[in-house]
């Protein structure tokens, strides 16, 4: 199940990037897209989180919730702040509703989940939405990015969620199979 | 008897003495670390602390400022001393006492994070 929205997720960016590197005169995505897309992914992930604060008892997986929270609000107030210092709004694109629809429907997938299942699943997802998250602004949005403050403050951004993605590997262990 | 008398005489004076000595070498050395106690700063950026480890003597004081958009704590390991949640740009100090928890400490929301503080 996961593969499958992974896939659907990473089959909705391809279709954007693929439409968008047809079109690599245009520009292909444009800084405001990307930020949409950022913030959208960030906003996910704190639903994701906002979950397993509702259903987990586990210290552990509720302890990295509440970072995941943190962290990601975080994130989005600084990056509001830079556009708004640019100038500028983030502007809706298909992959960013793409994005929320596999989310969307995997909340509703791990919402079915109690216990242990839940905590498993939950870290599990939050490993591979880290992995996919990380490799699509390592490897798209970063060299697309025109605005120089704009990238940098994406590179900051990457630390971070790479932070996460191996916070989420060590949860994934603990929590066994 | 009256070397015995004398003998713990010998041990009682010997005693003030090493007490004395004692006293004013901890002066002289209170007032010397006192003179030269040192700040260390240990900036928190791009999910590190930098520098990783700090060497400090009794009387030093480290301050850890946080140079992230997100929060971080500076927590001993032993949780003896904890800076709490640090925003953007907050500071922690830490004045370092001969029984100041030393060793690693961590950020209590990124297990990842460790830092280090020796004391001389
Ligand atoms: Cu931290």
């Amino acid at each position: 199940m996961f593969r499958k929205i992974f896939l659907s997720c990473a089959a909705g960016l391809l279709a954007v990037l693929g439409a968008s590197s047809a079109s690599a005169e245009d520009g292909g995505l444009n800084d405001m897209q990307i930020a949409h897309i950022a913030y959208t992914a960030d906003e996910i992930d704190i639903q994701y989180a906002k979950l397993a604060l509702e259903c987990s008892d586990n210290a552990d997986v509720r302890a990295f919730a509440e970072t995941m929270i943190r962290d990601h609000t975080a994130v989005n107030v600084a990056a509001l702040a830079l556009l708004k210092k640019l100038g500028a709004s983030p502007e809706d694109n298909p992959t960013s509703q793409s994005l929320l629809a596999s989310a969307a429907a995997k909340r509703t997938e791990l919402k079915a989940l109690k216990g242990v299942a839940f905590d498993r699943a939950y870290a599990a997802n939050e490993l591979s939405y880290h992995q996919f998250v990380n490799k699509t602004v390592e490897s798209t949005f970063i060299p697309a990015a025109q605005n120089a403050e704009f990238k940098q403050f994406l590179r900051t951004a990457l630390v971070t969620f790479k932070t996460h993605e191996g916070h989420a590997e060590k949860l994934v262990k603990k929590l066994g199979k | 008897m009256a070397a015995a008398t004398s003998q713990r005489v010998k041990v009682i004076r010997s005693a003030v003495l090493v007490g004395l000595i004692a006293l004013i070498a901890g002066g002289v050395f209170s007032l010397a670390t006192s003179a030269s106690a040192e700040t260390h700063v240990v900036e928190i950026r791009g999910f590190e602390f930098f520098p990783a480890e700090v060497n400090a003597a009794v009387g030093d004081t480290i301050v850890w400022i946080n140079k992230d958009v997100v929060p971080h704590t500076a927590t001993a390991g032993d949780g003896a001393w904890d800076s709490g949640l640090m925003e953007t740009d907050d500071e922690f100090s830490l004045t370092i006492e001969a029984d100041t928890s030393a060793g690693d400490y961590v950020c209590t929301f990124h297990p990842n994070m460790v830092g280090a503080i020796s004391v001389e």
